[in-house]
């Protein structure tokens, strides 16, 4: 297995009084899509939030090689832990353009934003045709390709993606896995948090199934479609 | 026909500088959702920077007008970053009660070092007029008038075109979304307030070239300001435009057909007809 891009170690974090995750361990190497999977509720966006420091939490999480344990959301995200929130989060009166633009916010350099636009039109020709739309006006699948293009305009080395195919057509949220599919090609790693278990694990390459505040299976994809465990209360079957 | 039409271009010209100094309000109410009963006072203020660098310098007001932006930006940065950001995103009774203490600190401030006198700036050329298809247009209204529509435009362009803008304008949109991007809210609220304040400066100083001040003009300028944000709605400094022009139009024809009196009687009216046929503004999405 090549390097540890994030690592979590024993993590755990709550609102107030009421804790969520209990002592969550999960690693995710460099250019892997990994698959956070379970049901509503388990605490799968309370992870997403401690690890974008938008919540405290004890434990240990370390993020290409630093400690993010004392960093504000903005210092994780300047080191590239980027998220696509779930329910997607567009500037809705803002064109498909501005919204990707906001990706870069804190991105210097001109032509080199310019080239990362040209790459997230490559993927999404959708957003190029729409690019003067407002966002707010597009359908769900095109909001979901603007809000991933977004967080890519943010050049990350973590790409975390919250409920992506929440409300979408199985036929639309192929599309977006094949699109994940092939920027992991490129070198990108994904943290895919999905309710829809058998989507997630279809493109993943390692999953960790997530109930109520803690991880119970972790495995390589392939192994968590064939648990009998995970086929009877996900999948099913 | 001559006189109506004399009355329209009065109307426009007064309008374009309702409209600047609406900007600032409907800026600020638009992105940190505080709606600032002190406007009217950095208007006043404004003006008085400008009275006094003419008075004491002999600086033509429309040279000064920068220095006023610049000061009145300052003052406004700093009332945001040590005052307003400590109840950011508060509840609107808050915010109101605190920018209305603003104002009444700020006026008797006023009263205190420039005295309750009322003052005008007069630079030679104040009564310099000009015709145009019989109509004759004050000098210093068409200066003031121009200033304004350049000063809207520029805030259209920084908010549309420039990344600063941009991350305003999502700001206001979706604040969650905007942190998730690198957005830092603090700085960036303290910088729109400082343009809003800035906005009321520029304005307080061409208002003290076309009108008198004192130090209490700002709580009329304050509720005009209000009435032609909503009238123009929040989303487009051009909307504010087209409020600020239709009020002073319709300000001059009240003020012609029905009597100086009831001119305002007229812009309030028109407020509460658009609050209840087109609560977004009159460019704004019907309702």
């Amino acid at each position: 297995m090549s390097e540890s891009l994030l690592s979590v170690q024993g993590l755990s974090a709550g609102y107030g009084e009421m804790s969520v995750l209990r002592e969550v361990t999960i690693d995710v190497s460099r250019g892997e899509i990994v698959a956070l999977v379970g049901s509503n509720g388990a605490g799968k966006t309370t992870l997403l939030r401690a690890l974008s420091r938008m919540i405290a939490s004890t434990g240990r999480i370390e993020f290409d090689g630093h400690d993010l344990h004392d960093l504000s959301p903005d210092q994780a995200f300047g080191l590239g832990l980027v998220q696509v929130p779930e329910g997607r989060q567009l500037f809705d009166k803002m064109t498909v353009l501005e919204n990707l633009m906001m990706g870069a916010y804190r991105r210097r350099g001109k032509t080199d934003i310019r080239a990362t636009l040209e790459y997230v039109y490559e993927l999404f020709p959708r957003l190029h045709e729409r690019r003067a739309q407002r966002a707010g006006s597009m359908s769900g699948g095109e909001q979901q390709m603007c809000a991933m293009g977004r967080a890519l305009m943010a050049k990350p080395k973590l790409l975390m993606v919250d409920e992506m195919s929440l409300g979408l057509a199985p036929v639309i949220v192929d599309q977006l896995l094949d699109v994940l599919s092939a920027i992991r090609k490129q070198g990108m790693t994904v943290l895919l948090i999905e309710q829809d278990v058998f989507a997630a694990l279809q493109v993943a390459d390692r999953g960790y199934v997530m109930e109520t505040g803690a991880v119970t299976r972790a495995g390589t994809a392939q192994a968590l479609i064939e648990d009998p465990e995970v086929k009877r209360a996900y999948l099913g079957l | 026909m001559q006189l109506l039409a004399q009355i329209l271009a009065n109307g426009v010209l007064l309008g374009g500088l309702y409209a600047l100094m609406a900007l600032g309000l409907a800026l600020i109410w638009g992105v940190l959702n505080i709606v600032n009963l002190a406007h009217g006072a950095f208007i006043m203020l404004g003006a008085y920077v400008g009275y006094y660098l003419f008075s004491l310098f002999h600086i033509d007001p429309f040279v000064a007008l920068p220095v006023s932006m610049g000061a009145l930006f300052c003052l406004g940065y700093l009332i945001q970053r040590h005052l307003l950001n400590l109840i950011a995103r508060a509840p609107m009774f808050n915010t109101l009660l605190i920018t209305f203490g603003l104002d009444v600190v700020l006026t008797y401030l006023a009263q205190m070092f420039f005295s309750a006198d009322f003052r005008t700036i007069n630079p030679g050329y104040a009564g310099a007029n000009f015709t145009l298809f019989g109509i004759t247009l004050p000098l210093v209204r068409v200066l003031a008038f121009l200033v304004a529509i350049v000063l809207t435009v520029a805030l259209w362009l920084f908010l549309s075109r420039f990344r600063v803008g941009r991350a305003i304008r999502a700001t206001a949109q979706n604040l969650g979304a905007a942190r998730l991007y690198g957005v830092e809210p603090r700085r960036l609220y303290a910088l729109t307030f400082g343009l809003g304040a800035a906005l009321a400066g520029g304005a307080g100083d061409l208002y003290g070239v076309v009108s008198q001040i004192n130090p209490y003009i700002g709580a009329a300028l304050t509720a005009k300001s209000f009435a032609i944000a909503i009238i123009g709605g929040l989303e487009n400094p051009l909307g504010v435009v087209v409020g600020g022009i239709f009020l002073g139009i319709v300000e001059s024809l009240t003020a012609l057909y029905v009597g100086p009196t009831y001119v305002d009687v007229a812009s309030f009216g028109i407020l509460v007809l658009v609050l209840i046929l087109r609560p977004n503004g009159l460019l704004g999405a019907a309702a």
